[in-house]
């Protein structure tokens, strides 16, 4: 099986607290993997190294057998890694359709600044034809003009995993899609997750605090405890594991 | 003297002259760092606020000859005050949630407008060699020699004795006192302050009434140092006073006194010892001469580029800011085609009036203030690139077009070559120079990115201007720094009309360009970069790269603009027409117009050119009431208040960045699409 993301031995300290100690996560091509574990556990900061929005003290990123420890976060999306965020961050004063068409533009690189300057940097018909196309997928075609201070936090949600898709990832990182979500629109976007990545076939690496989205989701579980990995294996195991149950569910429990 | 005495002892010296200096910077930089840490606000108006001051004791003491206690309880325990009671409450207390950016154009704004606001209350105008007297008795005439080699008089003794008094009682308002405590916690949070029962407006309320009366005193205190009171030496201290407070990172009050001490001794010993190495080195000569006065903006620029934590520093973050309603936002609006229809039209039959009125009726001088117009509105077009489009605020925009002038300048006078082709190059020069800037200061981000730029400006002003090969040394004050008029084959510009033209020309066709950027790659890059950075970074954008682009073209264009000013006025007028404080107005007009737009540039660049003859000198009202002899007896008004109008509505940039006139433009957009709509459900 090959891993389209693998990360081995990440360690991050900050003020002498080990947010992270000596954890190794790998995802594989078209595989849907999970990321638990209860609040301050290191799933943020593992995330962020990931993405090359932290740097960890030692540990190697590769993605598609390429270090991409050093690289910048953008630099990384280009190489193939796709991202979401929990507190949604879209590009004001845009609109839905404008923000794919960015991602489509900077996937394709062509957008070379003398273009611009003898008007040629209006977005071409294809570009418009790919992003309706993902639109369409994700089922929100009719909100493709609309701006996005206007829509809903789920539809918000969407918008994101569409500028995401455009942007042509191997492996998808969701931040927490759920957080703010009710039951309902939880369950609705795990069915819109599930067909797209059918669809498209890319690999994803689920941050979640909802246990019940995770489950649905994914079919492997990585869970952190205190920034050390606790378990791993599929999802059902996992969240059978009594371990698993004390460290996470108890919490949740008492929260 | 450097032979006749040792080296320590010389730098003794050198300490002690920098002391008194030192204290100055330090009390602006303390109270610069009390606003700061009162109520978040990057205040450069607190130099305005220290003019009001120092012009009313002067008024008070000198012109009304009341005794000194008396001016000084007036000027800086009852004016000062009450300014910051008013400001607080008039406009800061309602932009507690907004962004550092537009909390720092509503200061520049209001450090434009204060100052002309008290002087036409007061009906105070300052006199040049009619020094203001230090508030100790014969301040200037009485000297000690603690040490036997400097001597310090009275005002010294006082400022450095007010100084050292004022952080004490700083740092024990601060860390003693529940009151500190409250306004420290107002910052962070006004609305977790309140639920922990403290009345926010109060605290926030007491705050700015003790950093403006802070304001007062530095003001009346160092009134002393200077030949007459002028707005714009004080504005000069508060940025020599960001560099000091910005080594305590504008929150540690002893690091604010120890960097305005430090910055005193620095710029002291450096004069003292400069003048010795450039009679041995030759090639520091042009350095020494020109290096000191800008020191404070060297020391600035270095401090926020080689100090990494600058840059980290964040914004603080109100947990509860999501209690306030979001600012507006600046929705796509969709226009009723009917509508979009009847505004083109009505604005090419705008123009077209226009143009044949200019073109037929106009005289030398309206024709020449419309070319200005013009030009005018072509460099602010560059404002609309880097505020508008990258979301940065740049202070040095006037430096860019200066650029352009003095590359003209170079080029004719030294190569005879076409000022046309010297205009592409100055643009040229202009972008590099941007592009080169941009690479130290984009890591900043934000207020630091302005004052960074800011900094540049006055750097340019002290040192770069002064240098022959730019702005023409010595010779140039005797001779000017003259431009021809371009010629190109039969067409020569001498002729007003034909450079009218050739302004317009060049004025569409950047328009054209800028707009081509906005809808292009560049333009949505930066809308992305400007809604979300993380964002931008997760679907490939480099913010670096895209930010330099936006800095280069933006140069490129100020470059271009500041060619054709100075070929229409046949000469630079560096003073005049591109000083730091002048770009400081220049985003001040553009910012409260409309910085989004290429038509909110025009306007702004007919609003800065023309306001003043057509409005403030009853031109138009005469035009419209048919004869100049009818027109109320107050025109015509001073040109004055095209400071405070347009300082004024620089204020309105936090609630509509937008710009009031896009804003109004889109409300009433709004109300004709609903009428229109209406209509048609109707029909």
């Amino acid at each position: 099986m090959t891993r389209v993301l693998e990360a081995s031995g990440m360690s991050v300290a900050f003020a002498g607290i080990r947010a992270l100690d000596n954890v190794s996560v790998s995802v594989a091509a078209a595989e849907r993997v999970g990321l638990i574990g209860p609040n301050g556990a290191g799933k943020t900061t593992l995330f962020n190294c990931l993405l090359g929005i932290l740097r960890p003290d030692a540990g190697r990123v590769l993605l598609n057998s390429v270090d991409v420890g050093g690289w910048p976060a953008h630099r990384r999306a280009r190489a193939g890694m796709g991202r979401t965020f929990q507190r949604v961050e879209l590009f004001a004063d845009t609109t839905v359709r404008e923000h794919l068409l960015i991602a489509e533009r900077i996937r394709n690189g062509t957008g070379a600044f003398w273009k611009d300057l003898i008007g040629r940097g209006r977005p071409t018909p294809d570009e418009v034809a790919a992003c309706d196309e993902v639109l369409e997928l994700l089922g929100i075609a009719e909100l493709a003009a609309k701006p996005v201070e206007s829509l809903s936090l789920g539809q918000s949600r969407l918008v994101e995993v569409g500028r995401a898709l455009m942007t042509g990832p191997q492996v998808l990182l969701l931040d927490e899609p759920s957080s703010g979500l009710d039951r309902d629109e939880t369950r609705a976007l795990a069915t819109t997750l599930r067909s797209v990545q059918d669809t498209r076939g890319y690999a994803v690496l689920l941050v979640e605090h909802d246990v019940s989205l995770v489950a649905d989701f994914t079919e492997r579980t990585y869970v952190l405890d205190s920034g050390v990995l606790i378990a791993e294996g599929s999802t059902a195991d996992v969240l059978a594991d009594p371990a698993v149950r004390r460290a996470y569910l108890g919490s949740f429990e008492v929260t | 003297m450097i032979l006749a005495s040792g080296f320590f002892e010389d730098l003794f010296r050198g300490v002690l002259q920098g002391t008194p200096p030192g204290a100055v910077y330090a009390l602006i930089a303390l109270g610069f760092v009390l606003t700061y840490k009162t109520s978040g606000v990057f205040n450069l108006a607190f130099g305005a606020q220290a003019y009001i001051s120092a012009a009313m004791y002067f008024k008070v003491h000198s012109v009304w000859g009341w005794p000194k206690w008396a001016a000084l309880l007036v000027s800086v325990f009852v004016l000062a005050p009450l300014v910051g009671l008013v400001l607080e409450r008039a406009i800061f207390r309602h932009l507690r949630t907004a962004s550092a950016v537009s909390k720092l154009v509503v200061t520049i704004g209001l450090s434009v407008a204060l100052p002309e606001i008290f002087n036409w209350a007061a009906r105070f105008s300052a006199v040049a060699g009619r020094q203001i007297t230090g508030i100790v008795p014969d301040g200037a005439g009485v000297y000690y020699d603690p040490f036997g080699i400097y001597r310090f008089n009275r005002d010294e003794l006082a400022m450095m004795a007010v100084a050292l008094a004022g952080t004490l009682l700083l740092a024990a308002l601060f860390r003693f006192t529940m009151m500190g405590l409250s306004m420290r916690a107002v910052v962070e949070s006004p609305r977790m302050t309140e639920l922990s029962g403290v009345n926010a407006n109060r605290v926030s309320a007491f705050a700015w009434a003790l950093s403006s009366t802070f304001a007062g005193m530095a003001g009346v205190l160092i009134a002393p140092r200077f030949n007459s009171l002028s707005s714009g030496d004080y504005f000069t201290l508060v940025i020599i006073a960001v560099a000091a407070a910005a080594t305590g990172l504008l929150i540690s009050l002893p690091r604010a006194l120890l960097g305005g001490l430090g910055l005193g001794w620095f710029i002291a010993v450096f004069n003292t010892f400069l003048p010795g190495l450039a009679d041995d080195h030759t090639w520091l000569r042009p350095f020494q001469e020109n290096l000191t006065p800008s020191l404070p903006f060297v020391v600035l620029f270095a401090i926020l580029v080689l100090w990494r934590a600058v840059g980290r520093q964040r914004e603080a973050s109100d947990p509860l800011a999501g209690v306030d309603p979001p600012p507006p936002a600046l929705a796509a609006l969709e226009r009723h085609p009917k509508l979009t229809m009847f505004t083109r039209l009505f604005g090419v039959f705008f123009v077209t009036v226009v143009g044949l009125v200019v073109w037929f009726r106009a005289d030398v001088l309206w024709m020449s203030l419309v070319t200005k117009a013009v030009i005018i509105a072509l460099i602010y077009l560059s404002v609309t690139v880097i505020t508008g489009m990258g979301g940065q605020i740049s202070l040095c925009q006037g430096t860019f077009a200066a650029i352009g002038g003095f590359t003209v300048f170079q080029m004719a006078d030294r190569f005879n070559m076409s000022v046309l082709a010297a205009a592409l190059i100055g643009a040229a020069l202009a972008a590099v120079v941007g592009a080169l800037l941009s690479l130290p200061v984009l890591r900043l981000g934000g207020v630091w990115l302005a004052i960074a730029t800011l900094a540049f400006a006055f750097f340019f002003d002290a040192v770069m201007v002064k240098f022959s090969w730019v702005g023409g040394g010595s010779t140039a004050l005797l001779t000017g720094t003259q431009v021809p008029r371009p010629l190109i084959g039969p067409i020569d510009f001498a002729s007003d009309r034909a450079f009218l033209v050739l302004a317009v020309v060049a004025l569409v066709v950047v328009s054209v360009v800028v707009i081509q950027l906005r809808e292009g790659t560049i333009g949505r890059t930066l809308a992305a970069l400007r809604g979300s950075e993380v964002a931008a970074a997760s679907i490939g954008i480099s913010a670096a790269r895209a930010r330099i682009v936006a800095f280069a073209v933006s140069a490129a264009i100020a470059g271009l603009g500041g060619a054709l000013l100075a070929m229409h006025q046949q000469n630079v007028n560096y003073a005049l027409n591109f000083a730091p404080i002048v770009a400081l107005f220049w985003l001040v007009v553009v910012v409260a117009l409309g910085s989004r737009t290429v038509e909110g540039a025009i306007q702004a660049g007919a609003a800065f050119a023309l306001f003043e003859p057509l409005i403030l000198q009853g031109e138009l009202l005469g035009w419209i009431v048919r004869g100049e002899e009818r027109l109320p007896e107050f025109f015509p008004l001073s040109g004055n208040w095209r400071l405070i109008l347009f300082g004024l509505m620089a204020m309105q940039f936090a609630r509509h960045p937008e710009g009031l006139v896009e804003h109004g433009k889109r409300r009433s957009a709004t109300r004709i699409n609903g009428w229109l709509e209406a209509r048609e459900a109707r029909a």
